[in-house]
This record gives C-alpha cells, structure tokens and sequence, in this order.
C-alpha cells in the first residue's frame, strides 16, 4: 500500500481508475432501457389481464392464453399509432 | 478529464428521452383504456386505429388550450 492511500478515506486503492464517461453514459442507457422495457411490461401485464382474465378459472384456458397473445400485440401496434399521431402533429 | 460538457449534454439528451418516453406511455395507456372496449382482436378495427390517433391528437389540442387559458388567467 503506497503512503498517499488509506483503505478507509475511499473505496479506491491506487492503481484503480474512475470510470471513464463512455463507460459511465453506456452504463446509464442499458440501465435506462432497462427501466423502460421493465415499465412497459408492468403496463402490458396490467392492461391484458385486465381485458382477458374476466373470471379467473383453475387454470388458465386456451382462449385466455391467445387473447393475452392478441392483446400484446395489439398494445404494441396501440404504443406505435401514438408515437406516430405525437410525432406527426409537430408539423 | 473534461468529459464533463459531454456527460452534461448527454443526460440533458436523455433527460428529454425519458420525458417523451414517459408521455407516450401516459397516452398509450389512457387511449388504451378509451377506444379499445372489447376483447382485442387480431387486429385493430378502423374505428379503433383511429380512435387511438385522434385521441393522441385531441390530447395536444387540449394541452395547447390549457396552455392558453392559463395565460389568459394570469392577465
């Protein structure tokens, strides 16, 4: 250990270097997708059992199972039809 | 390390990313929630598709008159 570090004052022993900020603005957009991907999910789960689990059975039947199939697609297609109608008005 | 413009422009770049992003997914959501009323199909309905894109376009209407009656309310 060299004079000018102490292991207490912080978590960086010499030799070790900052992350630069390449790694740091790369670190922050797969953390930031994450978050949006993780939102999304959320919001699809919400709206799909919302529309095709009506009555909760034992299991989960062959109609419920493709509705949910249909209706995360659809909320895909219904997430593009907004950006487009947002992003069209700003003529 | 003079990174610090470059992070600064970044985080100002995502900043607005995210706000967009946040915005779409309001809309999305309470379009959803408006115009697609029964089971969904395998595909939209033209009654639907355009119910989502008025409903995006109506929502930019409304926020420019709030906008607008603001202003008027802090005459």
């Amino acid at each position: 250990m060299d004079p000018f570090s102490s292991p207490s004052s912080s978590g960086i022993s010499s030799g070790q270097s900052v992350p630069s900020a390449d790694v740091l603005m790369d670190q922050l957009k797969t953390q930031l997708a994450q978050a949006y991907a993780e939102e999304f999910f959320e919001t699809v789960r919400s709206k799909c059992f919302t529309k095709c689990i009506t009555k909760p059975g034992s299991s989960l039947s062959g109609s419920e199972s493709s509705c949910i199939a249909r209706c995360m697609e659809r909320y895909i297609e219904a997430t593009g039809i907004i950006s487009r109608a947002l992003f069209n008005a700003n003529r | 390390m003079d990174s610090s413009p470059e992070l600064q422009r970044f985080l100002q770049e995502e900043k607005q990313k995210a706000m967009i992003a946040e915005m779409v997914g309001k809309l999305t959501s309470e379009c959803w929630d408006k115009c697609i009323t029964s089971t969904p199909g395998s595909k939209f309905s033209s009654s639907e598709s355009t119910c989502l894109a008025n409903c995006a376009q109506r929502y930019l209407d409304m926020t420019m008159l709030i906008q607008k009656k603001f202003q008027s309310m802090q005459q």
